[in-house]
């Protein structure tokens, strides 16, 4: 598209960004037909061509944002599947981080939505603060209906029943590999991920230890800055970012990472955006190393040799494919082969390709659009009379969790579970497996 | 790209249009802040753009009526819109006119595969048609490049067609009936399950009117069962004229194949630049598929093999697997998108006579050094649309200008050698002043007394396919500035 | 007779028209009788002008015959892909049936079903309305969607819009081989039925005919040799839960099965009306079992029924509504004047119509009352 931005605007690195990004974008529509929010309000600014559009005219003139442009843009769900149809290559994860940052410096939000927001950046990203909400929400949870605010309301629904203890498995340590060290690797522990959910990180350890890494949590690493980031608190999410790049620069530095493993998709497509976000900071060579290796688990099961099943098994797995994985890290078929090879029964729902709602803090911040996704996302998972549901990204996990009976699992959760590792808890309970799956050397 | 000047009497009562529109809806559905219906100044064809008055999202029928019912009293022109992907500029509206939106009537009504149609919402993108019936082994036929997100509304107004056309058909040969509301409200509906028109064939004239009939809310469409299987074979020449002989050997030899793409060296070129397909850097690409079990596909194959031999191609490819078809066809997928990094582009859209394809690659190889612009071809070469891809530079000033002038001359030289304007982008704006290049005034009088039958107030999409000085005095007739 | 012998004779004709026009092709299909005035015929102004094979291209001037068209095209191995009618037997008419006839009246054959109808294949046409003036919409090109589509406009429009001069159609190879699957004793139920499944079928059927006379329900299959051989095996097999069948591999024998559908020559020489119905396929047996005819013809999979009737008899009265329409084919000039040839259209589109007309035919000299 033609852009208007003077040579001034453009000295901004900020806004350079941006113009390359709009000018590539030829305003074709081909977004359109796989944006989430568009499916269901089928309103062109709610679509990633008219939120570029949106913010092309503001950047362009500077405006102070509006309230209208503030909500088409806060609806967007950041899921990236306008990137993975995208023919002409816009990116559009620079152009709604940019815009965000924007807003959130030039917008005066009102008051319930700025202290609704504070406090997510307050608490999310720190485990022990997380887990004492989750708590003083489940004591909440006969009072929900009280709550004026949608979002409040959805946020008290979303705790689970069951918060689990504190698992000194993620504490910074390193784990010892039980077969021959062909590797040495870095865990990211996560944030919100471990007061929610810490059977995911223990498979995880298992799996990568047993297959023969020498798994390390690092010191001094914690959340990796995404949910910040996804709020325009740019300066907040530099901080913990920068906070990770030192860690596992010492690491490196240390006694060598061959890759840095995020089990949370989520996480994963922010970390390999390091290299983007602190392009003009004193850290940007360290951020760029530790973007190079980082890398989702299934990548680097994918690299070490992931045992076949002997038979196949009779267990049906459908497959959730997050859209930070699918989409932000353009990882499409490496969990279904793993899950393939372990001799599961694999299947993938209609749509695949979009959302099913959660997003970040969106289930809690746009709880009338995230129900809907996933209330579709839940029926074609559904449909396809699975014994199982499984994902690479704990906000899926929940989200889908919270809409259905069939267990959801975590994908090395059942990885870990065919080579050796105990039977995923949230199969454990209620759940019997079809068969007795063969434990695979 | 001139425009009807709106009329202030519109501008002045837009308050009392926007609430009527909001009663007989409601408030959502009416997008009329200046932030948002920018949103809504123009289609695919982004050079040209203008605010709407408001914009309203309907979700039946019945809301359809009511919103062009309000608007006939007011004597506010409607343009509809579906997905916005037109390269023709079909829903660029004025500032005194109302955007219909039909994206949020996207429901699959009725499903029939004994009677082999579907009943569908015309918001519905076109890929989702198929979609809808894939599972049971049926398919839409027609398939626009832009069929992920184009809307059925969309392909009825511009007759779309896409690759497939050539044993399929286009949007009118697959159309069976339509629910369409007229300019008053009027709810009528046209064909139907059953295959022929009973009287005048009134669904053959609405499909392809650009919007200027009525607002096509539902359409039944036909489906087919899809094919065994297809297979696509590569071939690269040295020359466009033997590549044109060798797809004219083909179709006299009686195969009828289900695509027959082109791509000159220009387009090649930056293809494989971007998309890394494995092309061949020949003068000319040809990939044909065909369908049928996979005895047929190697019988057809073969056929095709051995005319391809005869005239010497530099490379013969056929596909092994789905992977390797997919291969081949990734690059021809990719080349829009691929013209697209190395700068802006317009994208043409006439269609010529297969015989003069030699000819007309010359002569736009003559005006793009003469014009100074860049231009790479993309042909369906069994039925003769071109769409030559002519890149400029949308930043700096007087390079659209260039542009269309360049544009304008091949398609002006596309009706010289016996073809046609536009083969299935639709005439919007883009092409109206070349109309008469095409057309004696006589033959567009013929057609516009079509548009004064269903909406005698010229109020839909108005300032589209008739130049507006052929439409000047129907135009003013509603007290709508010329 | 008036017979111009030119576009421009015709054009002149038609502007210093004193009254009505009568217009007819080769007067084969009995149109024109319906329409009061001074009869005039277009097979004066014939001949092919074009006809690229490579390009899959004929055009040629409305009053050129369609046995001419069809010699020429047989040279270069190819055809008019909706195999027209031919209403001589039917009828018991004489003369020459035209290609603008054809276009004008839309008049195809079984293979419509999986090709499309002559209107599908006219790219292009010239015409003269009632005013006297020449028009052209359309080209000779397939895709084209230049301006409106005055081509399907006037399809089957039978001259009340405008009298066809030049037609441009698109042409499609012949075919190396063809076959029938002939399936016998079927219910009318079961024998749509099993067209339904054959034509949702990928094996490519080009007709699907059912005669309750002979009991048989006939399938074709056309294409190279080995195709045909291994689709007509399939297809058999898939039809074998709905009765025994044999196959028909002559080509011949083949041909002379799908003129005779083609041509309704079962109903040929026998009295009574016959009648057109254009339905929902699935609507096709109960509506035949209401009609009370004595004979009736499923062509198109069901979607098209021919049926003989009892003179005078109002079948569209006797069906009441449904899903499609029925034409007069035959019947005395009383029997066509009193129920009118064509289905009345519901009121919005009776006046759309209306409209047209009055817009292309301000004087109302073309075929007047012949549409409505």
């Amino acid at each position: 598209m033609q852009t208007t931005f003077t040579p001034e605007q453009l000295t901004d690195p900020g806004i350079q960004r941006a113009n390359e990004i709009l000018r590539a974008c030829v305003h074709c529509g081909f977004c359109t037909a796989t944006c989430p929010t568009y499916q269901v309000l089928g309103d062109e600014l709610d679509s990633p061509r008219g939120r570029i559009y949106l913010i092309k005219d503001m950047l362009e003139n500077e405006r102070v944002p509006d309230a209208k442009t503030v909500g088409h843009i806060d609806r967007c769900l950041s899921c990236l599947a306008c990137m993975s149809t995208c023919p002409s290559g816009v990116h559009y994860m620079h152009l709604i981080d940019h815009a965000r940052a924007y807003i959130e410096n030039h917008y005066r939000r009102p008051l319930t939505d700025r202290a609704l927001r504070w406090v997510l950046a307050k608490i999310l990203p720190y485990p022990g603060r997380f887990r004492l909400a989750l708590l003083g929400a489940k004591m909440g949870r006969p009072f929900a209906r009280l709550l004026p605010d949608p979002r409040l309301r959805a946020m008290i629904a979303m705790a689970p029943k069951r918060i689990p203890p504190v698992n000194r498995n993620d504490d910074p340590q390193t784990f010892a590999p039980i077969a021959p060290r062909k590797m040495r690797v870095a865990l990211m522990t996560g944030c919100a991920q471990k007061a929610l959910n810490t059977d995911i990180n223990d498979a995880t350890i298992r799996l990568l230890t047993r297959l023969g890494c020498e798994v390390v949590v690092a010191e001094g690493a914690g959340c990796c800055g995404a949910l910040t980031h996804h709020m325009g608190k740019e300066s907040e999410s530099q901080a913990t970012a920068a906070k990770n790049i030192r860690a596992w620069a010492t690491e490196i530095d240390g006694a060598g990472l061959d890759a840095i493993v995020i089990n949370t998709s989520g996480c994963g497509t922010t970390v390999k955006d390091y290299g983007h976000m602190f392009r003009n900071d004193p850290l940007e060579a360290d951020a760029a190393r530790v973007s190079k290796i980082a890398m989702d688990v299934s990548e680097v099961l994918s690299k070490l040799d992931f045992p076949a099943a002997p038979a196949a098994q009779e267990m049906r797995v459908a497959y959730h494919a997050a859209c930070s994985l699918q989409h932000g890290q353009k990882i499409k078929t490496l969990p279904k082969d793993l899950l393939k090879k372990a001799g599961f029964t694999v299947l993938e729902p209609a749509d695949p390709h979009l959302c099913c709602g959660s997003a970040g803090t969106y289930n809690l911040m746009q709880p009338e659009i995230s129900g809907q996704l996933k209330a579709r996302k839940v029926r074609t998972l559904e449909a396809l009379t699975p014994d199982v549901i499984a994902a690479g990204n704990i906000g899926c996990m929940m989200q889908i969790g919270s809409g259905t009976g069939v267990p959801v699992v975590h994908t090395v959760e059942l990885l870990d579970w065919v080579t050796g590792g105990p039977i995923p808890p949230a199969m454990g309970e209620g759940g019997r497996p079809k068969s007795d799956i063969p434990i695979l050397r | 790209m001139e425009m009807p000047k709106p009329n202030p009497e519109i501008l002045l009562k837009k308050a009392r249009i926007v609430s009527r529109l909001q009663e007989a809806l409601y408030d959502g559905a009416v997008i009329h802040d200046e932030a948002e219906t920018r949103a809504y100044e123009c289609d695919a064809l982004s050079a040209y753009r203008c605010p709407p008055l408001c914009a309203v999202l309907p979700s039946s029928t019945e809301e359809v009526s009511a919103i062009l019912k309000i608007c006939h009293e007011e004597g506010v022109p409607v343009v509809p819109r579906g997905s916005g992907t037109s390269l023709a500029g079909g829903a660029l509206p004025t500032a005194d006119a109302v955007i219909l939106g039909v994206a949020r009537l996207n429901a699959v009504l009725e499903t029939d595969y004994p009677n082999r149609f579907i009943r569908v919402q015309t918001g519905r993108t076109n890929l989702s048609v198929t979609g809808a019936v894939e599972t049971d082994g049926f398919f839409y036929a027609p398939d626009p490049s832009s069929q992920l997100a184009c809307a059925i509304a969309g392909n009825i107004a511009m007759n779309s067609g896409g690759a497939h056309c050539l044993k399929y058909g286009v949007t009118t040969n697959n159309l069976l009936g339509v629910t369409m509301v007229l300019m008053d409200g009027t709810v009528v509906e046209v064909g139907g399950a059953h295959m022929d028109a009973g009287g005048i064939d009134l669904l053959g004239v609405i499909c392809g009117s650009e919007g200027q009939l009525g607002v096509v809310t539902e359409a039944t469409l036909r489906i087919l069962p899809k094919p065994e299987g297809a297979r696509p074979v590569l071939i690269g020449y040295d020359s466009n004229e033997v590549a044109g002989e060798c797809v004219s050997d083909i179709i006299k030899a009686g195969v009828l194949p289900v695509a027959i793409e082109f791509m000159d060296r220009p387009c090649i070129e930056a293809t494989e630049a971007f998309a890394h397909a494995g092309y061949p850097m020949c003068e000319a690409l040809l990939i044909i598929e065909v369908e049928g079990s996979p005895a047929e596909i190697d019988e057809q194959l073969a056929l095709i093999k051995e005319i391809a031999r005869r005239h010497n191609p530099v490379e013969l490819r056929e596909a092994q697997d789905a992977d390797e078809a997919a291969r081949i066809w990734l690059g021809r997928k990719s080349a829009f998108g691929a013209m697209g990094q190395i700068n802006d582009y317009m994208c043409l859209d006439g269609t010529i006579p297969v015989s003069a394809l030699p000819y007309v690659l010359r002569r736009i190889g003559e005006m793009s050094r003469e014009y100074g612009l860049g231009v790479g071809n993309v042909f369906h070469a069994g039925d003769g649309n071109m769409h030559p891809l002519i890149l400029y530079d949308a930043n700096k000033p007087g390079d659209l200008e260039l542009c269309e002038a360049f544009g304008a001359d091949i398609l002006k030289l596309c009706v010289e050698v016996g073809g046609c304007l536009t083969g299935e982008h639709g005439v919007g704006i883009e092409k109206r002043d070349l109309m008469v290049v095409q057309f004696t005034p006589e033959d567009l009088e013929a057609q516009m007394r079509v548009k004064d039958v269903f909406d005698p107030d010229w109020l839909l999409n108005p300032a589209k396919v008739f130049p507006l000085a052929s439409s000047a005095t129907r135009r003013a007739a509603t007290g709508v500035a010329a | 007779m008036i017979r111009p012998a030119s576009e421009e004779d015709l054009a002149g004709v038609v502007a210093g028209a004193k009254g009505p026009l009568s217009i007819q092709g080769g007067g084969t299909r009995g149109f024109a009788d319906n329409a009061e005035g001074e009869r005039l015929t277009t097979s004066g102004i014939t001949g092919i002008t074009l006809y690229e094979p490579g390009a899959l291209t004929l055009v040629a001037r409305a009053g050129t015959p369609v046995e001419e068209i069809r010699e020429r095209l047989a040279r270069d191995n190819q055809r008019l892909p909706f195999e027209p009618m031919d209403h001589r037997a039917l009828l018991g008419t004489t003369g020459e049936p035209t290609i603008g006839g054809v276009v004008a009246a839309n008049i195809s054959g079984p293979r419509r079903v999986m090709v499309g109808a002559a209107r599908d294949y006219a790219l292009g046409l010239r015409f003269v309305d009632g005013r006297g003036m020449v028009i052209r919409n359309g080209g000779r090109v397939m895709k084209n969607v230049t301006g409106y589509d005055l081509v399907k406009l006037l399809s089957g429009s039978y001259g009340t819009l405008g009298i066809l001069t030049e037609v441009s159609l698109k042409v499609l190879p012949k075919v190396a081989a063809s076959a029938t699957i002939v399936l016998g004793g079927l219910s009318d139920d079961r024998a749509v039925a099993a067209m339904a499944a054959a034509l949702g079928s990928p094996f490519e059927v080009s007709g699907a005919a059912h005669d309750p006379g002979t009991g048989e329900t006939l399938l074709r299959l056309e294409g190279f040799d080995e195709s045909v051989r291994y689709r007509s095996e399939r297809l058999a097999e898939l039809l074998k839960p709905f009765a025994p069948s044999r196959m028909e591999s002559d080509a011949d024998v083949v041909a002379k099965l799908w003129a005779a559908i083609r041509d309704v020559t079962a109903f040929a020489g026998k009295e009574g009306d016959v009648w057109r119905l254009s339905v929902k396929p699935s609507d096709a047996p109960d509506l035949v079992g209401r009609s009370g005819a004595k004979q009736s013809l499923y062509d198109w999979g069901g979607g098209l029924v021919w049926l003989r009737c009892d003179d005078g008899t109002d079948l569209r009265a006797r069906l009441a509504a449904f899903a499609g329409h029925a034409t007069l084919i035959r019947a005395n000039a009383q029997t066509r004047r009193g129920l009118g040839i064509f289905q009345p259209e519901p009121a919005p589109l009776a006046r759309i119509s209306a409209g047209l007309r009055a817009q292309f035919d301000p004087r109302g000299i073309l075929n007047p009352g012949m549409m409505g």
